[in-house]
């Protein structure tokens, strides 16, 4: 079975663009661009790596970040962000992320960084 | 001059008046009473004339010579005080008393020549006697002229008298009517002048350069500091300003950060899978690429409006009117939202002084804002207040919808905050701020966390007096 991602980030070409590269690669990608929505399905369903904007509107990333590692221990996620300060960048990585993105994100280093992720669950 | 001079030369005169009123009164009156001494002086005269002539009338009788003599002693007597009279100085007539003492010296001499020749010549009775007659006839003239002379000066003295304090009520009155006038108009103009400041019209409001009293150099004072209140105001809004840029600078990194990340993915994506990609699929992309552009310049134009800080072209507005223009022009939005308006206004309302596109703007934008707020629908309230004398006008633009957290209220005017996301550049309020503030006028909000929805209030300054 492919591996499972979800990409969840309030800009809607965001989420089309990696979904059409990622699915390329044979992943099978979920999109939410309401990280409201995206943090009911990550509570139901697992993925292998999730890939998340930083700032969004009602849930943000560092939510999803928390939610996925209390229920899922081995699911990765890859943190993309429009300004990267390093106070966002501590926080994240206090929280066990696998990745940080600062946009704009570079398409090729993106799926290099999944498939890293998904080699060393 | 200053009022405090004025004063004290007005005190002056009246006092320099009055003064002269009491020295003439002094000297008149010591006038009469010295009149009243001569007056009793003659009366003594006049009896001891006649007591002479009663003393020559028993010598006539009864050939007495010691009444003659008694007559004699009376008369030398009353010379010497006839003398004195004259030398008193302030006797009417001094002719009739030097006609009075030689008549009486002459009968003094008949007298003694009578006294020594035992037998006097025939005529000699009747001569002495004539002599003595207009001697009592010219002391009585003297009396009653004397008593004539001391009424007219009594008489004079009153007329002078209420003559003068009649003046002095006059020009009394005369200083407190100009001192009345010159204080009101300077109150008035002072009233005014602060009208003037606490509606904010600091720079339509001018004084003398040179203040001429010390109601005038109040107001200047005034006028003074709330320039210099002002200035130091402008100061600190440019200070606020200042240090927003660092917020700024974050948000137009976020703000633009989106839409080049956008593009950039576009790109890469499309290079990516260029070969799998249709022409039709192609169009979308370079699409997509265009929209993105045209979002960052709205931003950027957004960015501009926010740093022109136009001067506001100010005209005289019914309020009402403004925010009806405003309502026209989301009626539509209200309409589709399922959002029922209502718009109270006061009556009457006095026009305000704003540049109408310009507030416009604002109002649109609040407006917009409510709209946001209740994505269920709900009700938008308008409410125009028509503000107590010397205050600003109030409109307030009120919503049901889900109100705003108090940890964020202090930061919604702030650049680039926005609760949004992608719609919303987080300019809106903070362009409205600006607006309000330059206008001298106000923009409060006040909301109600948990779906008791949230009022903006914005107070713009009254135009002048006559547009009520």
């Amino acid at each position: 079975m492919a591996p499972r991602i979800i990409v969840i980030d309030d800009e809607n070409i965001v989420c089309q663009m990696s979904k059409r590269v990622l699915e390329q690669e044979g992943y099978q990608v979920e999109t939410y661009v309401d990280s409201t929505e995206a943090l009911e399905r990550i509570k139901t369903t697992p993925f292998d790596v999730v890939i998340t904007d930083f700032k969004m509107e009602n849930v943000s990333g560092m939510d999803i970040l928390r939610e996925v590692n209390q229920r899922y221990p081995h699911t990765r996620v890859i943190m993309l962000t429009a300004y990267a300060t390093l106070d966002t960048a501590i926080d994240a990585l206090r929280e066990k992320i696998y990745d940080f993105f600062p946009k704009p994100v570079k398409i090729d280093e993106l799926k290099k960084a999944v498939k890293r992720a998904l080699d060393t669950r | 001059m200053t009022i405090k001079k004025r004063i004290f030369l007005a005190i002056a005169v009246q006092a320099v008046m009055i003064l002269m009123v009491c020295i003439f009164s002094y000297m008149a009156f010591r006038n009469m009473l010295s009149k009243l001494q001569t007056i009793e002086r003659i009366d003594d005269l006049n009896i001891s004339l006649l007591e002479m002539r009663k003393a020559e009338k028993n010598y006539f009788l009864y050939k007495d010579v010691n009444s003659l003599e008694e007559a004699i002693t009376r008369g030398e007597d009353r010379y010497g005080k006839i003398q004195a009279l004259e030398g008193y100085g302030d006797t009417l007539n001094p002719q009739a008393y030097e006609k009075l003492r030689d008549n009486l010296e002459l009968y003094l001499q008949k007298a003694r020549s009578l006294l020594q020749e035992q037998t006097p010549p025939p005529n000699y009775e009747l001569e002495f006697r004539n002599l003595g007659h207009s001697l009592t006839a010219l002391s009585e003239t003297i009396l009653r002229t004397e008593r004539e002379d001391i009424n007219k000066i009594i008489h004079a003295s009153i007329i002078r008298l209420i003559g003068s304090l009649g003046v002095i009520f006059l020009l009394q009155l005369l200083f407190g009517h100009y001192f009345f006038k010159v204080v009101n108009q300077e109150l008035n103009r002072l009233q005014w002048l602060m009208q003037m400041i606490s509606s904010g019209k600091i720079h339509e409001a001018v004084t003398n350069e040179v203040p001429h009293n010390e109601i005038q150099m109040a107001g200047k004072a005034l006028l003074d500091m709330a320039r210099e209140l002002d200035k130091r105001e402008q100061e600190l809004f440019q200070a606020k300003k200042l240090a927003s840029i660092g917020v700024l600078i974050a948000g137009v990194a976020h703000e633009l950060g989106n839409p080049l990340n956008n593009i950039a993915m576009l790109g890469q994506a499309y290079m990516s899978i260029y070969d799998m990609l249709g022409d039709e699929e192609k169009k979308t992309f370079m699409g997509d690429v265009l929209n993105q552009t045209e979002r960052i310049q709205k931003i950027i134009l957004k960015l501009l409006d926010f740093s022109r800080q136009k001067k506001p072209e100010l005209e005289n507005y019914h309020p009402l009117e403004i925010v009806n223009r405003g309502v026209e022009l989301v009626a539509n939005q209200l309409k589709i939202s399922n959002i029922k308006l209502h718009l109270n206004a006061d009556e009457p309302l006095p026009m305000i002084q704003v540049d109408a596109p310009q507030i416009e703007q604002v109002l649109i934008n609040l407006m917009v804002n409510a709209i946001q707020a209740m994505p269920q629908g709900g009700e938008m309230y308008i409410d125009i207040a028509s503000p107590p004398p010397g205050e600003q006008v109030i409109i307030a633009v009120r919503d049901t919808g889900r109100g705003i957290p108090r940890e964020i209220l202090a930061n919604i005017f702030d650049p680039f905050f926005s609760t949004k996301g992608t719609k919303g550049t987080g300019l809106g309020l903070s362009v409205s701020y600006g607006i309000v503030k330059e206008h001298g006028g106000e923009i409060t909000v006040s909301s109600e966390w948990e779906g008791k929805g949230t009022t903006f209030s914005i107070k713009l300054p009254a135009a002048a007096e006559k547009g009520a």
